[in-house]
């Protein structure tokens, strides 16, 4: 269930998701917006190893990178992925109903939080995991 | 399929604001920043200071952090070559408190106190090699 990642596929998949994100906003395909939620439910439900943008990295770059000199815990950044999916279901439903404000809105929360993932490393659902953690803890 | 024009200012606005809170954070990150000077480090983490102890780095890291790990591996090694600095580690899923009164959001943050318990200086992330040494409080003797 928990392990720990190569920070290097973690942005990997941030950086496809943040194109991904992009397109649906430039094309407002409820389509695509559904396609993504999938990507982010799967290693929600399943564990990261199962995640398919992971899968992507381990067979096309990690060969060609070698080991990573560090690894990443994966507890909160599967929390982040179920934040995407949250997100991007919005946005699916927004846009495949009609209620395109909805998708635009959805889907310009959940570029915004990739896109910081991809070009800073830095995981905003991450953060968001460890204040969680705070809260539980204090009631 | 068209574009749609309200996605293309919004995919520019997201990434004009999110480039802006990046750079932002990255340029705090890992810095030493001033003191917050709203609570007690000793007092806080439950220790009184030993003789020797001249500082308390007092770091908040929360379990599943992997930047903690990597901050507490910098302290250590920076506590081996000063030993009157004192590092301590707290979790604050288990002492949300500590966090509530330094108002620390995020692991890992260093909070840095004198003997008598008074904030010097804080580093938010992993510290920077250069403000590393900083955090040794060499003028503070």
């Amino acid at each position: 269930m928990t392990g720990r990642l190569d920070p290097r596929g973690v942005r990997f998949a941030a950086t496809v998701t943040t194109v991904v994100l992009a397109v649906v906003l430039l094309t407002g395909s409820g389509v695509l917006a559904a396609l993504q939620a999938v990507v982010f439910a799967i290693p929600v439900v399943a564990g990261m190893r199962w995640s398919p943008y992971g899968a992507l990295y381990r067979t096309l770059l990690a060969p060609r990178l070698g080991a990573p000199r560090e690894r990443e815990e994966a507890t909160p950044v599967r929390f982040s992925q179920a934040v995407g999916l949250v997100f991007a279901a919005v946005a699916a439903i927004g846009y495949l109903s009609g209620a395109t404000v909805l998708g635009i809105v959805a889907t310009a929360f959940a570029l915004a939080a990739a896109f910081l993932n991809a070009a800073f490393g830095f995981c905003l659902g991450c953060e968001v995991y460890g204040l969680l953690g705070r809260v539980r803890a204090a009631r | 399929m068209g574009l749609s024009a309200a996605g293309v200012a919004v995919l520019i606005g997201v990434l004009v604001v999110a480039t802006v809170a990046g750079l932002v954070l990255r340029r705090r990150d890992g810095r030493v920043t001033q003191g917050k000077g709203t609570g007690n480090g000793w007092d806080l983490a439950g220790i009184d200071p030993d003789p020797a102890d001249r500082v308390l780095l007092l770091q908040l890291s929360s379990p599943v952090c992997t930047p903690c790990a990597r901050t507490r591996e910098q302290l250590t090694a920076l506590t081996a070559e000063h030993p009157d600095l004192r590092h301590v580690e707290v979790d604050v899923a288990e002492h949300p408190g500590i966090a509530r009164v330094l108002h620390v959001l995020r692991t890992p943050t260093t909070v840095a106190f004198d003997r008598a318990g008074t904030e010097l200086l804080r580093v938010g992330g992993v510290p920077r090699r250069a403000d590393l040494q900083a955090l040794s409080l060499e003028e503070t003797r």
